[in-house]
């Protein structure tokens, strides 16, 4: 066990772990805005600005701006310093709202602006800068000097992700410290000395790792942008809503930011369990597959045969669909019973929905069931092999290995097949010549996959960012995600489709109508 | 390319330090020295025999006075013009020079001879103006003695 | 070779001889011997005891008590690894030149003082950081060096006795900041010398994770000399609070400049007066700069000041590194002013928000000054830069940037204002600018 000691930050005390500094200790609280992820601060927040201190990065103490009045005790003397890089120790008083820590920070802000650029109005940070937000609540002018500001380099693009702006940087060393010591990549360093100190790249080397637009969001003010987000649109424009990265297993936290009933980005949110403060870049720009040309918007019917020409499936209501399958599924039902149907889960469905695909397979007493999974590169920070978010969750449920159903399709003895997402291609046990010849394939899916071209009845279901629903990563911690955009008037949770199929049926416990009318009736008002 | 002389020259500085990095001061000494500058390749060379991050020995060659990225003349040439020379008429030196060699501060001689340069303090404040020519002062100057230095530069 | 006048006290004694600065030539003025008895006979307890008894206050420009600073390290408990001693001898404050002095004349005499220091607090190895512009030092300390290891006063038998100890000598790279402690040992690391955030302080984290003291090149120089005579001799000189000789240099405007072993507590104008012969030129004195380039500026009516710290305290300024820089009735404080600006902002490590921005700010605003380009408001507002950047900041550079610029606007006011009104420079026959 760690030694604990109290701390007084104004009037209120913390008690904190020994060998601690103030910022630290007051994170490890979370009572620190805004490392705890606050959009706003709170009454219980520490208001401690800093611009240097990152709390899953080294302590660098340049920037200065975090100083506040410190006391050993409450009789000693007060003393300015640093609270990202003062230790902790029994009854330290810290003072963060005296006059000399308000002149302190004052002095700091305006030095730092005597060289910003004064472009905010067209500044791609603009409502997300620390530096404007700062300088507003501590009441600096925007510099009253009359020497021409630092000319430097504007729109450096720094590699694959990256555009950097010199004049804005305020030289943090944030950027500097993640590539070292979060990717260990390198790729950036402080060159020269004094007010000549630049943030460069080594000569035409571009900054580019997996996980670096990570930079972007550290960087508290608008040097480093995204040429993703870049020029988007305004951020007070967007709408913040809490989710997951679908990308792998890991389930890294996520803002999504909305606008216009559209993911317009994802950051990281703030999950020291998860993912600390940092996602994988692929991961960041997965929120595209969302709105991409290739989602399903309507439920698809086959008309001919498999193997003859197109058009193979074409758009069908969802009467028509649900009536397709329960007209394709109960001949077989009554004729061969439950032996002849499997059941494949996909990762990428929430834990409602993979509990009711059960439900459902449980009732029709099917027990060919597996789950399929993608796998892909890992690294050691983040990134998972599994790729989709819920592997864990769908094993939970009680969905195992895809090779026995694998082993049964291919050994001639299934003849339906109901399948969640497109990933049971992905370890190749399968493939559409090894589904060709069965009688019957339901699939649902977010995205056009080649499970179409095996597929007798296709239903559009919805991504994570779609629903209200959860996921279990893979160090079994369950996720609550909420909708943040509504998707197409068709597209619908898996669990909601399968419940109509259930009652077309005439399975006990299935019945129509469910969900949908409580949904029309709560607005379709993400927007 | 870092040859195989140098490299000699640069194991033995790690030597004298218990952590390996502590010799890359040294070892840019050794480049500067022997091949006049720093260049990028020779930046990335020292970067992986150092272990460290190609940036960081930019870092350093950029943060010492005494390493450059690409030549500068045979004969490096710095005037001190700090307050104890400036009082002593060193930017008059400074100016003499200039024309004598027919280039400005930061320039180089168009035979790559000469290098001029001025510094911060350099130490020898009783014995104003001064200049330093590599590892050398010259103290106690006049505009000519320092043309005679100079002018017996090879 | 450095040409350097100077007067002697026991630092310099022997620095007019060529011979001290050999290993035979040392020993022949018994050179060594004090550390033979203390390494072999001595105790590092007694020697802190010593030195704290002594007094003895950094020569480095903080002053700090050097016997205090030792005690900070481990004690013989911590058996954890290797601690280190650094000797600082990266002499770059703009007005001084003691440390050449010693390194080019009496290397050996520095040796056995880092032996001392080393044996008290029980370092193996001593980095020696010499700056690199100082060509002739290298030469020098290289040759003693090697002549100490032949010799075996360096080893793993020092001097006969049982404590090991080697020297390592680093060149510096042309950087002021790496003359700040910390700075100095981020240099040694292979890194830019860029002061480290305090804590953690040398003594538990120092040069290469470990341990470590940092002492001046002059401090050492003292050591043998305390511990030979005792500390009571040691006491016997200078004042009741800042005890010794110390090499006083003296350049600009004066007739003989050069360095001056002398007491501390003698007064300034004595120094500027008597022993650098007064201003050059008949001219009259309008300013000295007490302690190197940044320690504030006294005009002539304050030169009658003891030069010691509890004294030029009283005066706004401070003893700094003893570098006394000199100027006549022709001198332009502004011009001053630009170059000391400049200074601050060509050296100015850079990590520091105040120090950064803060030191190319005032060096614009000066200029504008001097260009004829100023405004009233200007001088408010540079006393507020500086306040921006006093005692706020990692290390003190920034207070050393402050300090000067604060020092001229108390003092000579008039010279500034002078160029705002008048648009030009009042003192045509001013040194120039580059
Ligand atoms: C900006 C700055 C530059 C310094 N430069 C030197 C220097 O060149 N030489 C030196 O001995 N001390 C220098 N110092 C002081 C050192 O930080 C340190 O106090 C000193 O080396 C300790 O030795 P001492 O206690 O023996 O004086 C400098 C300090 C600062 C803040
Ligand atoms: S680019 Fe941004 S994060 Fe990087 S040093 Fe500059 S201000 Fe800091
Ligand atoms: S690590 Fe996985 S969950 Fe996290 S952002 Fe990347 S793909 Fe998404
Ligand atoms: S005060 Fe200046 S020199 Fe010292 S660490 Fe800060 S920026 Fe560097
Ligand atoms: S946050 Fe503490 S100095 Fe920057």
């Amino acid at each position: 066990m760690t030694e604990r000691v109290r701390i007084r930050v104004d009037d209120v005390e913390y008690e904190v772990d020994a060998g601690r500094t103030v910022l630290q200790a007051l994170d490890d609280c979370g009572a620190l805005f805004p490392e705890r992820d606050g959009k706003r601060p709170e009454q219980t927040d520490a208001l401690i600005p800093h611009y240097c201190w990152h709390p899953k990065l080294s302590i660098d103490g340049s920037c200065r701006l975090c100083q506040v009045e410190v006391r050993a005790g409450a009789d000693a003397p007060p003393k300015l310093a640093i609270a990202c890089n003062t230790p902790v120790s029994e009854g330290l008083v810290v003072d963060t709202k005296s006059e000399t820590v308000a002149a302190a920070r004052q002095g700091v802000m305006e030095l730092l602006l005597i060289n910003h650029p004064l472009d905010c109005p067209i500044c791609d940070q603009a409502g997300e800068c620390k530096l404007q937000d700062y300088a507003y609540t501590h009441g600096v002018d925007h510099a009253r000097t009359r020497e021409p500001r630092r000319k430097a380099k504007k729109r450096v693009d720094l590699g694959p992700t990256i555009v950097f702006d010199q004049e804005r940087c305020i030289l943090c060393r944030r950027c500097v410290r993640f590539c070292r010591e979060v990717t260990g990549t390198g790729e950036l360093g402080v060159f020269d000395r004094g007010d000549r100190s630049v943030l460069e790249t080594f000569p035409d080397e571009p900054l580019d790792n997996a996980y670096s637009m990570n930079v972007a969001d550290i960087c508290p003010v608008g040097a480093l942008t995204t040429k993703d987000f870049r020029f988007k649109m305004r951020v007070w424009f967007l709408e913040d809503v809490d989710g997951i990265c679908t990308g792998c297993s890991r389930g890294c936290n996520v803002h999504i930011g909305v606008a216009k009933n559209a993911v317009q980005r994802y950051l990281p949110r703030r999950n020291d369990a998860v993912n600390g403060t940092w996602m994988c870049d692929d991961g960041r720009l997965s929120y595209h597959e969302i709105a991409r040309e290739d989602r399903l918007t309507t439920c698809l019917v086959r008309e001919q045969a498999i193997g003859e020409d197109s058009p193979q499936l074409r758009p069908a209501s969802l009467d028509e669909a649900v009536a397709a399958v329960a007209a394709r599924l109960r001949p077989l039902l009554d004729a061969k019973g439950p032996g002849v149907i499997a059941g494949i889960a996909s990762a990428h469905a929430s834990n409602e929905d993979l509990r009711a695909f059960k439900t459902f397979l449980d009732v029709l007493d099917v027990d060919t069931i597996g789950l399929a999974v993608a796998r892909g590169d890992s690294d050691d920070l983040l990134v998972e092999a599994e790729k989709g978010a819920n592997g864990a969750g769908a094993r939970a449920v009680g969905f195992g290995a895809l090779a026995p159903v694998a082993d049964r399709i291919r050994g001639g003895g299934i003849e339906a097949l109901i399948v969640l997402g497109h990933d049971l291609f992905a370890d190749g046990s399968l493939d559409a010549r090894a589904l060709a010849g069965l009688d019957t394939v339901v699939a649902f899916d977010t995205h056009r996959s080649p499970v179409e071209r095996v597929a007798h009845v296709v239903f559009p279901v919805r991504h994570a960012a779609e629903k209200d629903a959860s996921y279990t990563n893979s160090a079994g911690i369950v996720q609550p995600v909420q909708r943040a955009v509504v998707p197409g008037p068709e597209v619908r949770d898996e669990g909601d489709f399968l419940q109509r199929i259930g009652a077309a049926l005439g399975l006990a416990g299935f019945e129509t109508e469910t969900e949908t009318e409580a949904e029309s009736k709560a607005g379709d008002g993400a927007e | 390319m870092i040859g195989e002389t140098l490299r000699a020259r640069i194991d033995a500085e790690i030597a004298r330090f218990p952590v390996k990095r502590g010799g890359l001061l040294g070892a840019l000494h050794i480049v500067q020295e022997g091949q006049g500058c720093v260049s990028l390749a020779a930046s990335k060379e020292l970067a992986a025999i150092f272990d460290v991050f190609p940036v960081e020995v930019i870092e350093l060659v950029r943060f010492y006075n005494f390493f450059h990225e690409s030549p500068r003349g045979r004969h490096q040439v710095y005037v001190c013009t700090n307050l104890p020379c400036a009082l002593r008429g060193a930017n008059v030196l400074l100016k003499g020079l200039e024309q004598h060699l027919g280039v400005g501060v930061g320039e180089t001689t168009a035979d790559g001879r000469v290098h001029l340069g001025r510094e911060e303090c350099l130490g020898a404040c009783a014995n104003a103006p001064m200049i330093r020519v590599g590892g050398v002062y010259h103290e106690d100057l006049d505009l000519a003695g320092a043309c005679a230095v100079l002018d017996a530069l090879e | 070779m450095q040409k350097v006048p100077f007067t002697t006290g026991y630092l310099t004694a022997h620095c007019g001889d060529d011979a001290y600065g050999t290993l035979d030539g040392y020993k022949a003025e018994g050179g060594y011997e004090t550390a033979r008895r203390v390494l072999k006979k001595g105790t590092p307890e007694d020697l802190i005891e010593t030195l704290k008894a002594s007094g003895l206050q950094g020569r480095g420009g903080a002053s700090f008590i050097a016997g205090q600073k030792w005690s900070f390290m481990p004690g013989a408990e911590d058996d954890t690894g290797p601690r280190y001693l650094v000797c600082n001898a990266d002499e770059s404050e703009p007005g001084s030149f003691k440390d050449r002095l010693l390194l080019e004349r009496a290397p050996h005499l520095l040796l056995e003082g880092i032996l001392l220091a080393a044996f008290a607090i029980r370092a193996e190895k001593t980095f020696l950081y010499v700056r690199g512009e100082y060509g002739e030092a290298i030469r020098v300390l290289t040759r003693a060096i090697e002549e100490a290891r032949a010799g075996k006063v360096l080893g793993p038998r020092a001097l006969g006795s049982r404590f090991a100890h080697d020297v390592v000598l680093v060149r510096g790279a042309g950087a002021y900041i790496c003359g700040e402690e910390t700075g100095l040992l981020e240099s040694l690391e292979g890194k830019k010398g860029q002061p480290r955030k305090k804590p953690p302080y040398p003594a538990e984290n120092g040069v290469f994770g470990r341990p470590t003291t940092v002492n001046n090149v002059e401090t050492l120089c003292h050591v043998p000399h305390i511990v030979e005579k005792g500390a009571d001799w040691f006491r016997g000189i200078g004042t009741a609070e800042s005890p010794g000789n110390t090499l006083f240099g003296v350049s600009g405007h004066v007739v003989r400049p050069g360095l001056y072993e002398l007491p501390l507590g003698t007064p300034l104008d004595e120094i500027v007066f008597e022993h650098a012969g007064g201003v050059a030129g008949g001219r009259k004195l309008k300013a000295v700069i007490p302690g190197g380039l940044s320690m504030a500026v006294l005009p002539a009516g304050q030169v009658d000041v003891p030069m010691a710290n509890e004294f030029l305290r009283e005066r706004q300024t401070a003893l700094g590194t003893g570098g006394i820089i000199v100027m006549d009735d022709t001198t332009c404080m502004v011009r001053v002013a630009c170059i000391i600006t400049h200074f601050f902002r060509e050296e100015s490590c850079g990590q520091c928000t105040q120090c950064r921005e803060g030191t190319g700010w005032m060096n614009r605003i000066v200029s504008r000054i001097e260009r004829g380009e100023g405004r009233f408001e200007d001088l408010a507002l540079l006393k507020d830069v500086c306040a921006k950047m006093e005692g706020k900041t990692i290390c003190a550079f920034a207070d050393a940037a402050a300090w000067p610029v604060q020092g001229l606007l108390r003092h000579f006011p008039q010279d500034f204002q002078s160029h705002v009104t008048h648009g030009q420079c009042p003192y045509p026959g001013s040194f120039v600018l580059a």
